[in-house]
């Protein structure tokens, strides 16, 4: 249909929409950290880069750390008893190469405690189609609760947003997401203006960001945005490297549910507006759940 | 290095204007504010200051050198895919699992 076209038209030509943690104030958003050095930054956002960093580390958000530690946990309930907290390192995946910092190698720990989850028989995979997680295993069948436009019945897909894989005896889990920031408006507090003599006059004050002053207990627990952060930048979840397994599901077709009729009208008018309504649902059906090899995932090779 | 060359506010509506004298719904809906949390850019002039200055109790404004547009703030909303196709259906030199 023509505004079907003209939708995708549209979508496709935001194409050179740049990397989101080049832009202002989603430059502490993203979930994996970003190394930001002079010669990764185009000359054009230097500066508003820069200005951010400033910002970021005063009101003690995210830190451009080039390497994250993502602690790999150990069941409780293992009898080997590793309780050491094993952390890996993220390797930084940027939709454009052009600002992609090289990639990080595995961190010793990984390196130790992987073979060992990946020689347990049954694997499962908390992966993440559109941000919402699906608990999954090799040979499920999966409904999703929406239609997938762009797989037909037959296409391979490859899952690579994942936050925890385990076994029986272990878990792989993805390094804890940037703390959240407040809003400095939610804080704002009604405060008697001192100056004039009047009572009736009062004085908006909001809380004093790390800007102004370091102190740790000042902000409370939560760090207070410079600036108002919009809606999207609330509960983004941490993923974890996209090298270490590989998920790949085969779209098994289309179910749809019954046909649902919504009827409309209001009190004393006799016109009734019916609404019809038959929701697709696309099946997927998991064909592989893999966690790879040290020795594979530093090859580097992309195979399989 | 220097301070940025700032361009452009960008303006959210954090407060409503309802219950406020028309001036002021007036100012919001001449810097295309309509809604609540509705973000817009506006270049840097004495126009846009001022108007901001008459509405500054219900905004949130910072300094930047980009306006986005509406396809890129989107693009911004929407969160990762989490997967691609790696084969599709038919296609030649599919593998074999």
């Amino acid at each position: 249909m023509l505004s079907l076209n003209l939708k995708r038209a549209l979508l496709e030509s935001r194409l050179p929409v740049p990397p989101t943690f080049l832009l202002p104030w989603a430059a502490s958003l993203t979930t994996v950290s970003h190394t930001t050095g002079a010669g990764n930054v185009p000359p054009p956002l230097l500066n508003t880069v820069q200005q951010v960093s400033a910002e970021e580390q005063a009101a003690g958000s995210v830190t451009r750390k080039a390497q994250t530690p993502k602690p790999k946990r150990v069941d409780p309930t293992t009898t080997l008893a590793r309780s050491a907290t094993v952390a890996g390192t993220e390797r930084p995946t940027t939709p454009s190469t052009l600002f992609s910092s090289p990639v990080a190698p595995l961190s010793e720990s990984v390196r130790d405690l992987l073979p060992l989850l990946q020689a347990q028989g049954s694997h499962y995979i908390t992966a993440h189609i559109h941000d919402r997680p699906y608990l999954i295993t090799q040979g499920d069948t999966v409904r999703l609760p929406f239609f997938m436009k762009d797989a037909e019945p037959g296409d391979v897909l490859r899952l690579n947003k994942a936050t925890n894989i385990g076994s029986r005896d272990y878990t792989l889990k993805a390094s804890a997401p940037a703390p959240k920031l407040k809003s400095a408006t939610t804080t704002t507090r009604m405060v008697l203006d001192p100056t004039t003599g009047s009572l009736e006059s009062h004085s908006r004050v909001m809380p004093a960001t790390s800007l102004d002053s370091n102190t740790a207990g000042a902000s409370a627990a939560m760090a207070v945005a410079p600036h108002f952060i919009p809606h999207i930048a609330k509960g983004k979840v941490s993923y974890l490297d996209e090298r270490l397994f590989v998920c790949r599901a085969v779209v098994m077709g289309m179910e749809s549910e019954p046909m649902r009729m919504k009827e409309k009208t209001k009190r004393r008018n006799r016109k009734i507006k019916t609404v019809r309504s038959k929701h697709r649902y696309t099946v997927l059906k998991i064909k592989e759940v893999r966690i790879r090899g040290v020795e594979e995932i530093e090859g580097g090779g992309e195979l399989a | 290095m220097a301070t940025p060359t700032t361009n452009y506010f960008r303006i959210t509506l954090l407060r409503s204007a309802i219950g406020l004298p028309k001036r002021t719904s007036g100012v919001l809906a001449a810097l295309g504010l309509h809604k609540r949390l509705r973000t817009v850019y506006h270049p840097v002039t004495q126009t846009v200051a001022g108007q901001v200055f008459a509405v500054k109790e219900l905004v949130d404004v910072q300094e930047v050198d980009r306006a986005l547009s509406k396809q890129e703030m989107k693009g911004l909303r929407q969160p990762e895919k989490g997967y691609f196709v790696e084969t599709k259906a038919g296609a030649v030199g599919r593998e074999n699992a």
